[in-house]
């Protein structure tokens, strides 16, 4: 190859790494919003026994007004009425726990048409208080990342002025608060992410496909290879 | 046993007569090099594509009572491996539309859209706005608040019809009645869904299929482009080409599975771009996410539509930047084919890559408003590559006549 | 050497080749397989004292018609049948012989002819001389109430699942006085 071809290949090679990394992988120039995590509230939240403690936690403070569907979470004032265990059963999917080798069922995941048409003057009435209707947590972990989630719960005035979602942990008040909301934070986490085992499994996957390919390209490479030196 | 099956069957089927026609006795150039193997890499993310749909189509339910659900729930944590076809489909899209455009741009480089290949440019073209569609269709599905807003907003776009200088009325009705057809009602709901799901596994995909198929024959017909610009003659010239298996076949072969494991670098370590996170949160018609963008392969379009301060030109600009790419061919009519032998055709290419590159990142950024006076300069210097083009051509007929008709 | 070298390279790939190609399959065979909350019905509890005596209760076990079976005291000496002889569970006996000392179990209620769900006739038929009787409507089955054929093309007893009885909780799937699915 010529150096002008060198610098012609150089050149666009670079050009489309650098777009695919700024436009897939890091875009400096996009606009975002760090939230903080502290140290501390890091190590529970990506702790994965915290997130048992923290479903207890998430029941108490939190299903008044959200409930957390996929992991058979309802607002408190639904899962009282009489009707719901029944509801629960016919309706709903089981959501299956393996615990110490045995199977049990950890909650029901009612489809949401149906939830909503039991539960609607319940939401009807969370709206006339709120403004809104508190919406299902199921997936927000996802949407808004531990640091926003935990910066939210602590103060939901600081991070999003007017809503209308209560401050419920005090920690002038309660040392612990901190470590409750991170506690919360990590269970839904634990909604969202894969168990450490399963997440294991598929990095070792993800790993494995990959050298895989390299390989099998390697070793067509160095066929063709030997097979054109053949034909001369 | 296994011989006498096989040969039972090419006694019939002449498979063996085939193979050697199209694969040992289908020449070509030589001297190709390394961007001619994205048509293979396209043609591989677009069966990776089939084959994670096929799964997906299974188990999504084309309701807005659950398609998050579906979608996030069964697929994500139900079915065993769900998450992977999920994810195999995200990222499969987006690097389709890379690969695409890598294409795309390859071909520009090349001229490969020149006399006898202006067909295949043309089939190429419409491939490539199916495949902008189809992507368009499918990132509804999943009914979150960028696949609901993302359509909100392209819903919206015919409507700037209505901001023309003349014929304000008529314009703006055909604008409103497109719009509104497109979302089957004032508001996008389960009409619309499940429109755009119909659209998106089946017709759309059919309709690739079959242009993928007449764009594959376009090219064995014309031939395959050559780096250097010349037509190579194949019989009189055999010790400038090779045949296509096993030279071809084995190095694209080769390519092809190191593009596979990036692909699966990306699904299995980094998915974070391609299923963003505000598309975790159900579909909200009464509140927009605050920083919703298109997808990046539309960003390009998008950021032309916005830099110009009319909608209505804006619009204007953005289709007429799409029918530029379509009648490429007839814009440079110049008898020189291939960057590498028209030095001003290469200073407009590079200024065309930079111009897209430039356009694309500043649709990620905040609508400021110098980051509108560069979108504006950068849609005036992807214009000037195509306004270009024709006195460039006049330019080289010159050269070509003076060299006495020789290229 | 050149050719040996050849050689391996062929089969390196060739088997690379069948590796991926098996790597592609397992995971699509895999989305197939049966979802996780459907295991919750492999396991059926039945409070027996709401079956009524010389009466069945249908539930569902695996997604199959489950007929728990309620007979009276000494039923096996009461009611007596002319059985197939050569109809025999996978046990190779008669169903009697183990759930003949029970007088409440739990059947699989599928005629193993072909598929019908068959009915439960306390009065029985000419067939099982005035006995109780199962009767697949279908093609005309006819089992005692342990499930064992006595006319009909049945080609052997009714499915009996691994049972056992707690306190007055008979829990179907489970071994306990039916080990295994016979």
């Amino acid at each position: 190859m010529s150096t002008w071809g060198m610098i012609k290949t150089v050149f666009f090679t670079g050009l489309t790494v650098v777009f695919f990394f700024i436009i897939w992988i890091k875009n400096p120039f996009a606009p975002h919003h760090e939230y903080e995590l502290p140290e501390e509230a890091e190590k529970i939240v990506f702790d994965p026994k915290a997130a048992e403690e923290g479903r207890e936690l998430f029941k108490q403070n939190c299903a008044s007004c959200h409930s957390l569907r996929y992991d058979g979470i309802y607002l408190m004032s639904v899962t009282a009425k009489p009707e719901w265990e029944k509801i629960e059963k016919t309706q709903g999917k089981p959501i299956i726990e393996e615990k110490d080798g045995k199977i049990h069922i950890r909650g029901y995941f009612v489809p949401r048409d149906v939830y909503e048409a039991v539960a609607i003057s319940d939401l009807l009435g969370l709206k006339a208080s709120f403004g809104k209707i508190p919406p299902d947590l199921s997936t927000y972990y996802l949407a808004r990342g531990p640091g926003y989630l935990y910066q939210f719960i602590m103060d939901p005035q600081k991070i999003l002025p007017g809503t209308t979602m209560p401050k419920l942990f005090f920690p002038e008040f309660d040392k612990e608060a901190p470590e409750k909301v991170a506690k919360i934070v990590a269970y839904m986490r634990s909604v969202n992410e894969p168990p450490p085992g399963e997440k294991a499994k598929r990095t070792l996957m993800g790993v494995a496909t990959i050298g895989y390919f390299i390989l099998m390209g390697a070793l067509l490479w160095i066929y063709r290879k030997k097979i054109v030196s053949q034909m001369h | 046993m296994i011989k006498r099956i096989v040969d039972w069957i090419d006694e019939r089927a002449h498979i063996r007569d085939i193979y050697r026609e199209q694969m040992v006795e289908y020449k070509v150039p030589k001297n190709l090099t390394f961007p001619y193997v994205f048509g293979v890499l396209a043609l591989t993310t677009f069966a990776i594509q089939i084959i994670s749909g096929i799964i997906l189509i299974m188990y999504y339910k084309p309701l807005i009572a659950h398609a998050f659900d579906s979608t996030n729930y069964t697929i994500m944590k139900e079915i065993s491996f769900g998450w992977l076809f999920r994810n195999i489909h995200a990222a499969g899209a987006n690097f389709f539309l890379a690969i695409v455009y890598l294409h795309m741009f390859t071909g520009i480089y090349y001229n490969a859209y020149k006399k006898p290949r202006e067909l295949v440019w043309i089939v190429g073209w419409v491939i490539f706005f199916v495949l902008l569609m189809t992507a368009l269709s499918g990132y509804l599905l999943p009914w979150g608040q960028l696949s609901y807003w993302g359509m909100i907003v392209t819903t919206e776009i015919p409507m700037s019809l209505g901001d023309a200088p003349i014929l304000k009325g008529l314009l703006g009705a055909i604008g409103e009645t497109v719009s509104i057809w497109m979302k089957g009602g004032y508001k996008l709901e389960d009409l619309a869904l499940g429109r755009f799901f119909g659209l998106h596994v089946l017709f759309l995909p059919l309709t690739l299929l079959l242009l993928i198929g007449i764009h594959l024959f376009l090219v064995r017909a014309a031939g395959i482009s050559n780096p250097d610009g010349y037509e190579i003659d194949k019989k009189n010239e055999p010790e400038k080409v090779v045949p296509f298996h096993p030279y071809m076949t084995l190095k694209e072969g080769a390519y092809t599975m190191w593009y596979l494991a990036l692909f699966f670098f990306f699904v299995f370590f980094h998915m974070s771009h391609f299923l963003p996170a505000d598309n975790f949160e159900p579909a909200d018609p009464l509140k927009t996410p605050p920083h919703i963008a298109p997808e990046w392969y539309l960003l390009g379009f998008y950021e032309i539509f916005r830099s110009i301060p009319s909608k209505f030109w804006g619009f204007v600009a953005f289709n007429l930047s799409l029918v530029f790419l379509l009648i490429l061919p007839f814009l440079d009519f110049s008898p020189l084919k291939s960057a590498r032998r028209r030095p001003l055709f290469f200073i407009m290419f590079v200024v065309l890559v930079i111009s897209a590159i430039a356009l694309t990142i500043l649709g990620t950024m905040a609508p400021t408003p110098t980051n509108a006076k560069l979108g504006m300069f950068f849609t005036f210097t992807t214009f000037l590559f195509f306004l270009s083009l024709p006195v460039i051509s006049f330019i080289e007929w010159g050269w070509y006549k003076a060299k006495g008709g020789q290229s | 050497m050149e050719a040996s070298r050849r050689d391996f390279i062929n089969v390196a790939i060739g088997g690379m080749g069948v590796v991926g190609a098996l790597g592609v399959l397992y995971p699509i065979v895999k989305t197939l397989a049966p979802s996780a909350a459907s295991s919750t019905e492999a396991k059926v509890e039945v409070d027996i004292n709401k079956v009524p005596e010389l009466g069945i209760r249908v539930t569902s076990f695996k997604g199959k018609p489950l007929f728990v079976v309620k007979l009276p005291e000494g039923a096996s000496q009461k009611f007596s049948y002319k059985l197939n002889e050569s109809a025999k569970n996978s046990a190779g006996k008669h169903n009697q012989e183990i759930l003949g000392d029970k007088n409440v179990f739990a059947l699989i209620g599928v005629c193993t002819h072909l598929g019908c769900i068959p009915l439960w006739k306390p009065q029985g038929a000419d067939i099982s001389g005035g006995n109780p009787a199962f009767h697949c409507p279908c093609h005309g089955g006819f089992y005692t109430p342990w499930g064992d054929v006595i006319g009909g093309p049945p080609p052997r007893p009714l499915w009996v699942p691994p049972q056992k009885l707690e306190g007055n909780k008979l829990v179907v799937g489970e071994p306990g006085f039916v080990e295994r699915l016979v």
